[in-house]
């Protein structure tokens, strides 16, 4: 093998290189994208069981509702879990929430987002993830 | 970490004030940085107790976004901490703001409890407090439950008032088991003859355990003198000898576990 033919080689397997590196850049975002459409899926699907459940009266827009201890007192136990819970973080994600209270993420998002098309909570998607609050305009 | 203690009642005048007082005054004497806060807004009585010291806001400023926890607390250290820390923060007891405070809409009521429960990391972590003891104002009402929904542990004190126990026994099913909260019992003004033998006090202890599902901290008998305090004075320190003085030590050690 002649001097020249190795710089040649060389050159070439850093092209590969480079090709690879791209390409595995491009397939890690492109499966970040698709866990992310998956969970706002996931949300999404979460609010039509409530809102099947609840009926069409509560929609997201209704009118925020005070989350004062009078109303934690009368919801049902496994949503006042879920409510007293975030009143104390003030704000955060469902698996936030689940962390504190021992349940399964699904189960607290499935809660939190029923408080929010009861009125009592409000959420906002940064980035990849949803935050929970509770409505301070109510 | 510190731990945030309410000390509420079905009823009034079961000496719920003077419990307060007395443990926040028993934590102090342990070396411990206590802070007892006045939450009864519509009978504010902490200020008759703490007159000397004045704070440059109420804690209804507080609750009212007006200031900050660090502007309300009065240091009543040097008369009352005996080795320890005593913080105060003083309910506003002139008429104009007991009205503002019973006129206090749902709204505000929210943010109110937000406040509350924001203590824990303003003076639990970062002051380091050991024990925040919130005295409430009796029954169902808002600064009560906000103080409940804040609190790791409530104290209820109740008489062996028939009316008493019944409203106690429905808040433990209807308040204290909804929100979870590590509650225990403490029967005060207990009549003396309940107590006079071991066979009496054995009975009086079956009825008690037939009465209240929830454990029961301490039994304070009747004494007569405690009354002599009369909000002015805090009775452990001028009797540290006293029945009184000794049970209130035991209750503060069991609370300390609880």
């Amino acid at each position: 093998m002649s001097y020249n033919s190795v710089d040649a080689e060389n050159t070439s397997r850093t092209t590969t290189m480079a090709a690879y590196r791209k390409l595995e850049v491009k397939s890690t975002q492109l499966l970040e994208k698709i866990r992310e459409n998956l969970e706002q899926l996931n949300e999404k699907i979460d609010v039509m069981i409530e809102i099947q459940k609840h009926g069409q009266r509560a929609i997201p827009d209704s009118l925020p509702e005070a989350l004062d201890v009078m109303t934690l007192l009368s919801l049902p136990d496994h949503l006042r879990k879920t409510a007293v819970t975030l009143c104390k973080l003030e704000e955060a994600t469902a698996n936030e929430v689940a962390e504190q209270t021992k349940r399964a993420r699904a189960v607290e998002s499935g809660y939190l987002n029923q408080l929010v098309i009861m009125g009592y909570m409000k959420k906002e998607r940064r980035g990849r993830k949803a935050y929970f609050f509770v409505n301070k305009e109510a | 970490m510190g731990k945030i203690i309410a000390v509420h009642s079905y009823k009034g005048g079961t000496g719920k004030t003077s419990l307060a007082v007395n443990l926040a005054a028993s934590y102090a004497r342990r070396g411990k940085k206590v802070c007892l806060m006045d939450l009864d807004f519509r009978a504010p009585s902490l200020h008759a107790l703490f007159k000397d010291q004045k704070a440059e806001y109420w804690l209804n400023d507080y609750l009212n976004g007006i200031c900050e926890i660090d502007k309300i607390l009065i240091d009543a250290s040097r008369d009352h901490g005996n080795g320890g820390k005593l913080l105060v923060a003083l309910a506003n007891p002139s008429t104009e703001a007991i009205r503002d405070m019973t006129a206090k809409d749902r709204k505000w009521e929210m943010k109110a409890l937000g406040r509350l429960l924001s203590l824990r990391s303003s003076l639990l972590n970062d002051s380091g407090l050991d024990y925040l003891i919130l005295d409430t104002s009796p029954g169902l009402q808002y600064s009560s439950i906000n103080a409940i929904v804040t609190a790791d542990v409530v104290l209820v004190v109740t008489s062996l008032d028939a009316s008493d126990i019944k409203g106690s026994q429905r808040m433990t099913r209807e308040l204290y088991d909804l929100f979870e909260k590590k509650t225990g019992i403490l029967i005060n003004k207990v009549i003396a003859d309940y107590l006079s033998s071991k066979e009496e006090q054995k009975k009086f202890n079956k009825y008690i355990k037939s009465v209240y599902s929830l454990p029961i901290l301490a039994t304070i008998p009747c004494f007569c003198e405690v009354l002599r305090a009369a909000g002015e004075f805090i009775f452990s320190e001028e009797k540290p000898d006293h029945p009184f003085t000794e049970t209130i030590e035991k209750l503060a050690t069991k609370l300390e576990k609880f």
